[in-house]
Parts: structure tokens; C-alpha cells; sequence
């Protein structure tokens, strides 16, 4: 890693995802050097595992096809994969940056061949698919995955499985003894575009989350309506594998809630109403149920909104849901709140619950000791008096892709002028 | 015909009801309502309460058997994902309704009288005794009927050990405690009566 | 330039165990003349790519063609360098992985790639930028002088390039000038706009050029070179520009329309613009007797998300009636605000702003309203209180505010109309019919293009010139002209300002890109460009007509007049022509015409059909490749042909496919209507069209019209691809042989 050349004029772009890619390009195609750091072994991040996009229902990997494609184009741009920040000091147009880079076991000689895995028989948790299914500990982390190289689980360095991969590989590309290594950076300015994790939804403790097999949550549901997710793309009860006829999902599940995440994430009432057209497709008989506070599907978003409200087999509840039950015997769940339009109790069954949970940042602060402001939940505040590092996406603000690219778009402006000030 | 709006009434909840100002920040979630373990008893749970109070409803508010009801089971103040104090609210409404001369719940007041006069005498409850006066304060028969009704559980509480077939006895420093009782309510804040 | 052919095929990854690659080599060398021809079994690695490095330095070769993997992947190992054409084979994927062992059928299949890429390369040059003849202006003209735009020309002014900054009113700031004050992020609490200081920093900086009380009047040229006709104040001036941002703002939903709610019929219900404007002018009264307010009452969603009026949401509104309500309280702290709602809208961090509303004591009722009355000179309304679940009645109201949502500034007073088509259903009385949204000849008059294809940026249905995907949200169809603000959509101050900084973002680099001739997204760095052969034009439009981003105009006969540096390098134009005079140095009628007739085509009694499949690039190749990867089997008897985009294929492409005896040709394009998802808008909608009328040419050659389908084909359809396939090959097999074969 040490023939990176960086110098105070380079752009450092911290996340590799939907995000931090169109910052780069951005920056890139008006002409500057643009470095791009990603944690994961592939390039993407949170939208590679997203089913469909709203309002459209396209899929996400068109759009990134396009990205790659141009990042592919682009000698402007260094990309690391495995790589994450472990130190950011200095001012603007003046960074000095440590990067720490995680072995992958398998270097630039891999061809993608995939004889690792055939070889490999131990497996690990995909991590892809939230745990939902196992995958071999060789692996490519999906399908779609740019660059596309495999990766080996550490749990496997030093075991039989370990060495079988590097056997099975007639091109050289498995390095077991591969080490995490480190190289530091110049950078004029930093964008931090490391998005966010889906909030935690075991902390919400009166949805049993974890305990009940067929509560998932909103993220989960996207893997599962994804045809190179854990079910191949049916959406199916997870205790059993069976149909669904009666679903409910529940809105902020861990949002608006003081107790959890006291914002709004924005996106995740227009995520439920997307996730009931998966289900309505796959299911013409099935009953939806959203359970909500308030709708919110901004702007045009509204027409999607009107769209599912026109679904006679999806119900509208005005409800914060305050417990689920599991029925030992079939599973399924008995929902119960108060239905706050009519006064009346709820108390209804269900045979799978989708928990709405909101987006936790990524937070910069622990990594960082140059001086940067961050909102009391974490979010990067673009504070005009600390100029040079820029967040970006989700790293700001809560919200969707589009809004994401924009910010993005507007993040690589803010970090050429850090440069041109110089 | 429409019910009129009123702001009066919230803005003499929010002067003087413990915690009355922390019902503004409801945004109607229903939660509470949800996780009330008495929510089958109350004729408004506390989120319909604070719609009321914000409507200017007086006299549904303060009549309420929901304000009276609560148990202080925790449920609500800890997920209300508003950090309302509903317990504190409801208890606060309840309590302004007695200085108000508004004659809570009959039977919880009767409850609440029985249970006072039973720890001032004795020191503790006794789970046979207590029922009972309370029972028999319908009326010789229907009490005699309420409480062969309320047998089954009696023998389970006995099956496990949460009730003695002999009377309870009275608590060793008696003494101490009525003065304590005493003071409590000339302080005017330890019980209902 | 002269090419020094070499072809390096792979044998690894499971590629020397599917083909010979002895006769391959026999074949490129008597059929090409081709000399090198070497394999090499871990091509990609370093040994592999030295082989070809020391042919490149030792035997002079030029020009490339690599048998492997997909394109998609090794990208970088094979760059050797922008003089030298390379073209991929993609023996891996589509071949090895997904064909039978040592098959003749394979063998053939692998044969025939090779024969196409050497027909390829001979219609291949190498590409060279286009430059412009005048000299390219690095500055960039703003049109609107709000928040938005004021934003975008202090940003580029920040980066180090000059703005004209045009203003219809003659003051800058729009309707932030306009506001008391602001609620963005923190959304602690409302701030000041900022809007004397922003006005002031634009006015002083040197590298901003205003004009006020001014409109541009006309915009001809493109990227790079646009001339812009100002008229400010009664005096022309023109000005040259590379790149434009457009932030001409809104304005708010005409509340004459809301008499329903009393605006127009009691004088103290207004709007929350007006409301706005009396907080900012200084005292918050009663508009019939000016005195002083102590209860108020905002209707939220006055006329919005409502399929009467503007079925969407503002998006904003939820936040200003919060803001208002705090002018109100902070007047008279005794005020009663009562919002009444349908959703309370505040995403994100800005819930934050919803709390302290609430804690401020605001009274938020979710409902709808009944009515809205007067009595004893004050203002009732009665409503539907959902949560209290009875009709209620606020009295002695002393305001009214109707949040009344946002209209883009492009949406018409009218729409436009146009003469009809002869076969039109929706045309009126008079042979009329309505300009659709997304022609750029339906919105209000701002930019004045003088494009062929109208004045105005398209837009989109309720007016907003927004892009229409989610992942390119600056995505333009007329290229170099980016909309930011609320003409994009409804949005509030702080947005507004991130998203024309994004806008000044793109605007500086299409300069940029332009000015080295490289295309911008979706083909960003293409240095190819389609050149007009015009002595063979025969003035038919269709080139003009169909380009998506209204690259082409037209001289007064008809001639097409490119503006290159509006190209997007899709090839639609180059598909739309007749007379196939448009080409590219690299993509041409003419090179896909000759990998159509390398196809080996085996005579009929051999029964082995030959399929051809034309797939875009972007999204249906990359489905086959994964369903490659996946292993998954199809035909050995189809060809796939890439394009740029189905809106370049060329009908000549089927007539002379079908003439040698190709049985059948499968297009695989993305999908299209109302949620497109074609990169270059409206590819894969011409290409299906263009189809539809092939049976014309079908019937000439007395063909079956199932020999030719067009099929939507995703990204993630790769499942989908073997048993489309399958399902196209059962369709020829009933049909039969093409009777063409061996003619």
C-alpha cells in the first residue's frame, strides 16, 4: 500500500457506499485526486443489500453498475476495500490521515474463479444477509460485488479448511499469512460519508426482537425480497419457511422515541409502503398492516403513499404497538396497542412482523482528533467555521438515496473548495 | 353538534397538576394505552386523557376512573418514547381531583379506606380480612357472595403460599408507625383519605 | 491507423477446458490475418499481461483483443493505454461458465466471438475528443437569484469560476428576503435567514456578475459554449457561459382556489406566505382591523396532498406553520396556536424542532377541517378531530393560516397545447391536444433554449424539471442545465442551499469534462462523438425528433445542426437514421452490421439455429454475465451483441441479419413507461417502437414476426435470462429454419 501518492490537494473519501462513490466521482471527473476508503470487502455499502428502491422499484445495482463503471474509467480515483480511518489529524487542506487496512487473505491475483469455495467447507454467518443464512468462509460477499474478489473468514486461517482454500487456487491469490497492515495519508480535505447501521431492534425489548422467529426488521425484509438473498427472493415466515397471509408492520419501531433514537430516520415509512408492494406481488391474498404514527412520504413521495393506499389488502392503523406474543405452537404473533383513531384495543394476530427501525451514524468522533462538530446523536453538523471535513449521505443527516447522492454531490463541491482555498 | 375547544382547562392542568406541562409533548403514539396491564379497566387510557385535557374536556378528565386507576406498574413512563411521565401525570390528575372536593372512584375509595384502617392497626395487610370488609361493605349478602366468588383465588394464593389460614399479627413497633402514618397525612400527601 | 492484431485468449478459470484453442488460432489466422495468437493460462496475471506488453513493444501490436473474462472485470489489468484498441471477448462468462464441455456447439459459439471481435476492430478508430470551435467559457450562468440560486454562485464562485447570476425581481433573495426567520438544521430553535448578508456577499464578490430585474431572453450553444441574451432593466447584454444552473424557485398554490377554507371570503384566513411577509414586516395583527392576535389556527396541508389541488407534499410546511406559531407565541406568550394536521412531517433531525413546538404548548390536532366560519367577527372552524374521534369547533379564532404548498415556477398558468396527431383520441374540438410534461416546450418561460426539441428543461408530471432517477438525482436531459431548489421539488431553505451546491457541482464539472471533449454521466469520459455524414441526408428529422437530450437542431430544410457538446454518446440518433450516415469512431450501423455477418450460419439440414441477442450494456449484459457466474446454461446456439443503449439499434441490423439466414434476433432492453429506468430516458422506448414496425421488412421477406422480440430485461434478472432464452429458441424452433440460410 505504500505507493499511494497523496498530497494536500487529494480528497479523502471515507465510505465507499452510495454516498461516498458519488462523492468521489464527482470530485474526479471535474479533475481531482480523490482517495476512497470502504470497511467492507466490496464497494456499495448499504444500498447493495437493499431489494428495490422507492419510489421506482428499480434495483440498486443499475445505478452502481453505472458508478463502478465510471470509478473504472476514472485513473482519478485510488480505492481501498477492508480499509478504515484509525486516525485523522490536522486542519484543513492540511490532513494527515491513518488508514488501517483488515487482511482479506486473498489478493489481486484472484480471478473470481470461485474454486475456494468449492474447496472450502466450513461456513460463517452471512453477514450479507444479516445472518439470516450461512455461507462458505470463502466467499464472495455477493453477487453484484465490485471489485470482484473473494474473501476469506479469519476463522479459517490456520485451520485444514484454510489450507484447502489455498490448494483449490491455481492462481496464487490465497495469502493466509496476510497481516493487517497500516499507511498514512495526505488529504486537503475529508468527506465522511460512512452512512449508518439499522438501530439495534433487540433494544426495543417489548417487540422481541431475536426471541420472536418472525419478527424481522425492515433491513432483513429487503434481503429476504432480494433474489440473491437467504430465500432466493420469497418472502416466507422464518420460523418455518411457510407462506404469509397476514403481515403487520410496525413503524417506528426505536424511532421518535426519546428512549432509542429521538429522531426521525425519514425513510422508513416509505420503506414499509415499498416493502408492501414485495409482498403484494409475491402474495395477491396477503393482508398488510402498517401500524404507524405519522405517514411521512414527502413531496412526491406522496403518490407512492396514495398508490398503496388504494391496495384494499393494505390497512392504515394509527398505533404505536406496545407488546408482541409469540404463540409457541404456530409461531405466529399477537400484536396489541391501542388503535388510536377508533379508541379501541388492538389485540390481533399475525404470522410475520416487520419492525420498522430507524438509521444509527456512524459516528466520526472516535477516530478523529481534528476539530469537527458533531450533533448530540452523532451526525456530522457541517459546521461553516470547521470547514475540511464534510459529512456526507447519511453521516449528516437521515434520509434516502436521492437526497444521499445530492448531499454527496454538494459534499465533493464543499471539499474542491477546501483544496482551492489552499 | 361539535364539542367546543377549550385551552383553559390545559393551562390549569399544566399550573397545577404534578407534571401536568410534561402531557405537551404527547404526540399521540398510544403506547401507553397499549402497555396499561389495566387498560381493560380504565374508560380512557392515559393518551386519550391528555387528548381530552388538550380539548378542554374538564369534566370527562376529572370523572375519569382511568385517573385513579393507575398502579404505578412503571410501564407507560418508561416507553413512552416522549419521556412523559404518565404516571406521574395520572397520579397528579387524581390527586388535584381530590383538592378539587371531585369524590374519586366509590369502591377504590372504600378500597382505599378499608386498607388504611387495616395498616394503621396491624402494621401489615392480611389478604383473608382485608377482601372481606371490603366485601361486606356492599351489604351482608352480595358481600358474602363477592367474596365466595374471589375463593378460587384464595386457595391458589394459599396453594402458593402468599396467604396464612391464621389471621396476620400485629408487626412488632406498631407504635413507630402510626406516628409515622400520622404524619403523612398531616402532611397531607401519604394517602387518599 | 494500421492495426497490428493480437488476440491472447485465456485458458484459465475454466476456459482451456471448454475449447481448443489450436483451431481458433488456425481460424483468426486464415479468416483475419491475424499473427499472434497466443494462450496463455492465468492471462490477468503478471506473466500473462507482460506476454501481451512485450507483443505491444516487440511486434508492434496495437490492437487487442482479449478472450477472457467479462469486461466488467480485470479493467485495469488490461489498460494499455489510450492508443491502443483493445476489445474484450468475454470467453468466461459467456462461454465457459455457461456452455457444455468440449461441444462442437461451444466451440463454434467461441469461434464466432472471436470472428465478431475481429469484425469489430476492423470498423474500430481510435476516438478523438471533440473540440469546439469558439473557445469554451468556464463560467457559469445562474438563472434566479433565491436562496438556491444565490447558493450556487457563491459556491462556484468558492471553487474559483465566475457567475452570472439573473434575477427577475430587482432585488436578490427571493423568497428568503421575504422571511422573519429560518428552521434548518440543528432545528433547536428558528435562526436568522441570513438572507442581508448573502445578498450582500453576492453583490461583493468579484467573481459574481448580477443582473436584476433581468430575464434571459435567449440561450443558444451548448456545454462549453452557451451564448446567453440578457435583458435586464430594459437594456440586452449578452453573456457566454459553459454551464447553467436553473433556481427559479416557486411560488405558493393559489389560495383563491382554496375558498373552502375562507381564504377570499373572510380577510383573516391568509396564507402562510402572507403570514410570513406581515411576521417580517413587524407585528403579527388581524388583517380586517389590525388588532392584535391571540388565537391562531393554521390548516396544514391547505390545498396539498390533496387530488383536487397538489396531490403532493410541500414537504416544508409542517415546519413554517411550527415556525410561525413560535412568532406568534413569541408576540404574546399568552397566544394559543392550534395546528391542525393530517401527518406531522418533520424527518430527520428536524422532529427535534416538532418537540420543541409541542413544549412551547402549541395545540396539535390531527383532523380534517369542515369549516371555516365567522362569527361576532372572529373565525371558527370546525373540524373532524380524529384522536379525540368527534367533530369539534375552535372558536374565537383572530387567524387563520392556510399552509398552502409549493408550485414549481415551471409549472404553466396554461398548459400549452399542440396541434394533434390525425390519429389522436385526446384531441379537442379545435384538433388540439396538451404538450406533455415532459417535453420541453410545457413549462413557464425561464431559459428561452434555443432547442429544437423546446425553450424549458422537460419536466416531470406536476412540473418540477427533476430528474427522474433515484440514484442520479442531478441528471439532466438537457445537458450542462441543472435545476436546483424548489423547481426540483419542494424543499426547505437548507436543502435548497445543499442542493444547488451539488448543482454548481455538476455545472463545474460538465465544464470541465467539456472541455476536453469527454462526455458527461452517464458515459462520463467518452471521447467519442457521433460525426454526420451529410451529404447523404435526406432531411427526415427522425435524428433531430429522437434524441433524448435535444443535442440536434435543425437548419430551416430540415438538416440536422449537432451540438456535440450536448451529446451523451447513447447512439439513439445514430439508430433513429435511415440513411446510416451517424456513426462514432468506435460504434457504428456499419461495425454492428459486420459482426452480424461474422456469424457463421450453418445450413439448414445442421439444425443449429443462430439467435442474435442485442443487450444494453448497462443492465442486460451485466444480468448475463451474473447468470454466468451463477453457472446457470443457455442455447450455445445465441450471440450476444452489447450496445450502448437499445435506442441505437438500426433496423438495417435485423434486415441484414435475417437476409444471411439468422433465425431469429431477441432484444434485451431496460425497462420502459412511466418509471423508465433507461439511463438515456427513452433508449429502450425507441427501440421497442422502432421494432414494432419491423414487420413492414419481416413481411417483405415473408418472415414470421416472432423471429424478432424486444424483452425488458433488469439488471437483477439474471435468473430470468436462461429461460427467456429458452423460451426464444422454442419459438424459433416452432417456426422453423430462417428459409434464407445458405443464400
Amino acid at each position: 500500500m505504500a505507493d499511494v501518492q497523496t498530497t494536500n490537494q487529494s480528497i479523502l473519501v471515507v465510505g465507499g457506499g452510495i454516498s461516498g462513490i458519488t462523492t468521489a466521482l464527482e470530485a474526479a471527473e471535474a479533475g481531482y485526486d480523490v482517495v476512497l476508503l470502504e470497511k467492507n470487502p466490496y464497494l456499495g455499502g448499504r444500498v447493495t443489500q437493499l431489494h428495490q428502491y422507492f419510489p421506482k422499484l428499480c434495483p440498486p445495482s443499475c445505478g452502481l453498475e453505472i458508478n463502478f463503471k465510471r470509478l473504472k474509467a476514472n485513473p482519478r480515483i485510488r480505492f481501498f476495500t477492508m480499509a478504515e480511518v484509525a486516525g485523522i489529524s490536522g486542519k484543513e487542506g492540511d490532513y494527515d490521515v491513518k488508514v488501517k487496512i483488515s487482511p482479506r487473505y486473498v489478493n489481486e491475483k484472484c480471478t473470481g474463479c470461485g474454486k475456494c469455495a468449492e474447496a472450502c467447507t466450513a461456513e460463517v454467518d452471512n453477514p450479507f444477509n444479516y445472518g439470516m443464512d450461512k455461507i462458505k468462509a470463502a466467499y464472495l460477499p455477493h453477487g453484484f460485488a465490485f471489485p470482484m474478489r473473494y474473501v476469506l473468514d479469519p476463522s479459517i486461517v490456520g485451520t485444514d479448511d484454510g489450507k484447502k482454500c489455498k490448494d483449490a487456487c491455481q492462481y496464487d491469490a490465497i495469502d493466509l499469512d496476510m497481516k493487517e497492515t497500516s499507511f498514512d495519508l495526505k488529504a486537503g480535505a475529508i468527506v465522511w460519508a460512512t452512512g449508518w447501521n439499522p438501530y439495534d431492534a433487540a433494544k426495543v425489548e417489548y417487540y422481541g426482537f431475536g426471541e420472536n422467529k418472525n419478527v424481522i426488521t425492515n433491513v432483513m425484509m429487503e434481503r429476504m425480497a432480494s433474489m440473491n438473498g437467504p430465500t432466493g427472493g420469497k418472502i416466507v415466515r422464518p420460523s418455518d419457511g411457510k407462506e404469509i397471509k397476514n403481515i403487520a408492520f410496525i413503524q417506528c419501531a426505536g424511532s421518535r422515541d426519546e428512549n432509542h433514537l429521538a429522531y426521525c430516520s425519514g425513510i422508513c415509512c416509505v420503506a414499509s409502503l415499498k416493502q408492501t408492494r414485495y409482498i403484494r406481488e409475491q402474495y395477491p391474498d396477503c393482508e398488510v398492516t402498517v401500524f404507524f404514527i405519522d405517514i411521512r412520504a414527502l413531496d412526491r413521495l406522496e403518490d407512492f403513499y396514495t398508490m398503496v393506499k388504494e391496495d384494499q389488502k393494505v390497512k392504515f392503523i394509527k398505533s404505536k404497538i406496545a407488546t408482541i406474543t409469540e404463540d409457541g405452537a404456530t409461531g405466529n404473533l399477537v400484536l396489541e396497542g391501542e388503535n388510536t383513531n377508533t379508541g379501541e384495543q388492538i389485540k390481533a394476530t399475525f404470522d410475520m412482523v416487520v419492525l420498522a427501525t430507524g438509521m444509527a451514524p456512524n459516528s466520526i468522533k472516535s477516530v478523529c482528533s481534528a476539530d469537527v462538530s458533531c450533533d448530540e446523536y452523532g451526525f456530522i453538523a457541517n459546521d461553516p467555521a470547521k470547514a475540511g471535513i464534510y459529512g456526507a449521505g447519511c453521516a449528516r443527516r437521515p434520509t434516502d438515496v436521492a437526497s444521499s447522492v445530492q448531499d454527496a454531490t454538494s459534499s465533493a463541491l464543499r471539499a474542491i473548495q477546501s483544496i482551492a482555498r489552499r | 353538534m361539535a364539542g367546543n375547544y377549550d385551552p383553559s382547562f390545559a393551562k390549569e392542568v399544566f399550573d397545577n397538576v404534578d407534571s401536568g406541562e410534561e402531557i405537551k409533548m404527547c404526540m399521540q403514539c398510544g403506547i401507553c394505552a397499549g402497555s396499561c396491564p389495566l387498560r381493560h379497566e380504565m374508560d380512557y387510557p392515559p393518551r386519550q386523557i391528555f387528548t381530552l385535557i388538550r380539548a378542554g374536556r374538564r369534566d370527562e378528565v376529572m370523572n375519569s376512573k382511568a385517573i385513579k386507576l393507575c398502579t404505578s406498574c412503571y410501564r407507560c413512563k418508561v416507553r413512552c418514547p416522549r419521556g412523559i411521565p404518565v404516571i406521574d401525570v395520572m397520579h397528579g390528575l387524581a390527586h388535584y381531583g381530590i383538592k378539587k372536593g371531585i369524590i374519586p372512584r366509590k369502591g377504590t375509595a372504600a378500597f382505599g379506606g378499608e386498607f388504611w384502617k387495616m395498616i394503621y392497626n396491624i402494621g401489615r395487610i392480611d389478604e383473608k380480612t382485608l377482601p372481606l370488609k371490603y366485601n361486606l361493605l356492599e351489604g351482608l349478602v352480595p358481600g358474602i357472595k363477592s367474596t365466595i366468588e374471589m375463593a378460587p383465588m384464595g386457595i391458589q394464593m394459599f396453594l402458593h403460599h402468599r396467604m396464612k389460614l391464621l389471621p396476620e399479627r400485629k408487626i412488632k413497633g406498631i407504635k413507630e408507625l402510626r406516628k409515622m402514618l400520622d404524619k403523612a397525612k398531616e402532611m397531607g400527601k401519604g394517602g387518599a383519605n | 491507423m494500421d492495426k497490428n492484431i493480437g488476440i491472447y485468449i485465456c485458458t484459465g478459470c475454466g476456459i482451456g477446458d471448454m475449447l481448443d484453442c489450436d483451431p481458433i488460432a488456425e481460424m483468426a489466422s486464415d479468416e483475419y490475418s491475424v499473427s499472434i495468437c497466443k494462450n496463455h493460462p492465468f492471462l490477468c496475471g503478471a506473466e500473462g499481461v507482460d506476454l501481451i506488453k512485450k507483443d505491444i513493444e516487440g511486434e508492434g501490436v496495437n490492437t487487442i483483443i482479449i478472450a477472457a473474462c467479462s469486461p466488467r472485470v480485470n479493467y485495469d489489468v488490461f489498460d494499455f493505454g489510450q492508443d491502443k484498441i483493445i476489445e474484450r471477448v468475454n470467453f468466461r462468462e459467456h462461454v465457459a461458465w455457461s456452455q457444455a464441455e468440449k461441444d462442437e456447439n461451444t466451440q463454434m459459439l467461441a469461434e464466432d466471438y472471436i470472428k465478431m471481435a475481429c469484425a469489430k476492430i476492423g470498423r474500430t478508430d481510435l476516438p478523438e475528443p471533440f473540440k469546439a470551435e469558439e473557445e469554451y467559457s468556464k463560467d457559469i450562468l445562474v438563472v434566479g437569484g433565491g436562496v438556491a440560486g444565490m447558493t450556487a454562485a457563491l459556491e462556484t464562485a468558492k471553487a474559483g469560476y465566475n457567475a452570472i447570476l439573473v434575477e427577475k425581481d430587482p432585488k436578490l433573495g427571493g423568497f428568503l428576503a421575504k422571511m422573519k426567520k429560518n428552521v434548518t438544521l440543528p432545528y433547536k430553535d428558528i435562526s436568522d435567514t441570513g438572507a442581508e448578508a448573502m445578498i450582500k456577499a453576492v453583490s461583493d464578490n468579484p467573481k459574481i456578475k448580477v443582473y436584476t430585474s433581468a430575464a434571459v431572453e435567449k440561450i443558444s450553444g451548448g456545454p462549453g459554449i452557451f451564448s446567453v441574451e440578457i435583458k435586464a432593466n430594459g437594456n440586452s447584454a449578452t453573456e457566454r457561459a459553459g454551464a447553467i444552473v436553473q433556481a427559479t424557485g416557486w411560488v405558493p398554490y393559489d389560495a383563491n382556489k382554496l375558498g373552502h377554507l375562507g381564504y377570499g371570503k373572510f380577510k383573516n384566513v391568509i396564507t402562510n406566505v402572507e403570514m410570513e411577509e406581515m411576521a417580517a414586516a413587524g407585528k403579527i395583527t388581524r388583517p380586517s382591523d389590525g388588532k392584535d392576535v391571540k388565537n391562531v389556527l393554521f390548516i396544514q396541508c391547505a390545498g396539498s396532498r390533496d387530488p383536487e389541488h397538489l396531490p403532493y407534499c410541500s414537504s416544508s410546511c409542517c415546519l413554517v406553520s411550527m415556525k410561525q406559531a413560535t412568532y406568534v407565541k413569541e408576540q404574546n406568550p399568552e397566544a394559543v396556536n392550534y395546528i391542525l394536521y393530517k401527518d406531522i412531517r418533520t424527518v430527520g433531525q428536524s422532529e427535534d424542532f416538532y418537540r420543541k413546538a409541542q413544549m412551547d404548548g402549541n395545540v396539535f390536532i390531527r383532523g380534517s377541517v369542515e369549516e371555516v366560519g365567522e362569527s361576532g367577527g372572529n373565525l371558527y372552524v370546525s373540524a373532524n378531530d380524529e384522536l379525540l374521534g368527534e367533530k369539534i369547533k375552535i372558536e374565537e379564532l383572530d387567524l387563520v393560516v392556510l399552509a398552502v404548498g409549493m408550485v414549481p415556477r415551471s409549472l404553466p398558468a396554461e398548459i400549452p397545447k399542440i396541434k394533434a396527431p390525425s390519429d389522436s383520441k385526446e384531441a379537442d374540438a379545435d384538433g388540439m391536444i396538451e404538450v406533455k410534461p415532459d417535453s420541453g416546450f410545457f413549462a413557464t418561460s425561464a431559459l428561452n433554449l434555443a432547442y429544437r426539441q423546446g425553450p424549458e428543461l422537460p419536466t416531470l408530471k406536476y412540473g418540477f424539471p427533476d430528474s427522474h432517477f433515484i440514484c442520479f438525482p442531478y441528471e439532466t436531459r438537457r445537458t450542462g442545465i441543472y435545476s436546483a431548489g424548489c423547481i426540483r421539488r419542494p424543499m426547505e431553505v437548507g436543502k435548497a442551499k445543499d442542493d444547488a451546491t451539488g448543482a454548481a457541482m455538476k455545472a463545474i464539472q460538465c465544464i470541465e469534462a467539456t472541455s476536453i471533449g469527454m462526455a458527461v454521466h452517464p458515459r462520463a469520459g467518452d471521447i467519442s462523438y457521433p460525426e454526420f455524414n451529410m451529404s447523404r441526408c435526406t432531411q427526415c428529422k427522425r435524428c433531430t425528433e429522437e434524441c433524448p437530450f435535444g443535442a440536434i437542431n435543425e437548419d430551416e430544410k430540415g438538416n440536422p445542426l449537432p451540438s456535440p457538446t450536448r451529446c451523451r454518446r447513447c447512439g439513439t440518433c445514430m439508430g433513429a437514421c435511415p440513411e446510416r450516415i451517424i456513426s462514432f469512431k468506435n460504434y457504428s450501423v456499419g461495425m454492428i452490421g459486420d459482426m452480424l455477418k461474422a456469424v457463421s450460419v450453418p445450413e439448414e439440414d445442421e439444425e443449429k439455429p443462430r439467435v442474435i441477442v442485442f443487450v444494453c450494456e448497462n443492465d442486460a449484459y451485466p444480468a448475463v454475465d451474473m447468470a454466468g457466474i451463477k453457472k446457470m446454461n443457455w442455447s450455445p446456439y445465441v450471440r450476444f451483441v452489447p450496445v450502448r443503449c437499445l435506442g441505437s439499434i438500426a433496423l438495417v441490423w435485423v434486415a441484414d441479419a435475417l437476409a444471411r439466414g439468422i433465425d431469429g434476433l431477441l432484444f434485451m432492453g431496460c425497462r420502459h413507461g412511466d418509471d423508465y429506468q433507461c439511463h438515456f430516458v427513452k433508449g429502450s422506448e425507441l427501440a421497442n417502437t422502432r421494432l414494432s414496425k419491423v414487420s413492414e421488412t419481416l413481411d417483405r421477406l415473408s418472415l414470421e414476426s416472432d423471429r424478432v422480440k424486444f424483452i425488458e430485461v433488469g439488471i437483477t434478472d439474471c435468473d430470468k435470462v436462461p429461460a427467456i432464452i429458452s423460451e426464444f429458441m422454442e419459438t424459433i424452433e416452432s417456426v422453423g429454419p430462417n428459409p434464407y440460410k445458405g443464400w
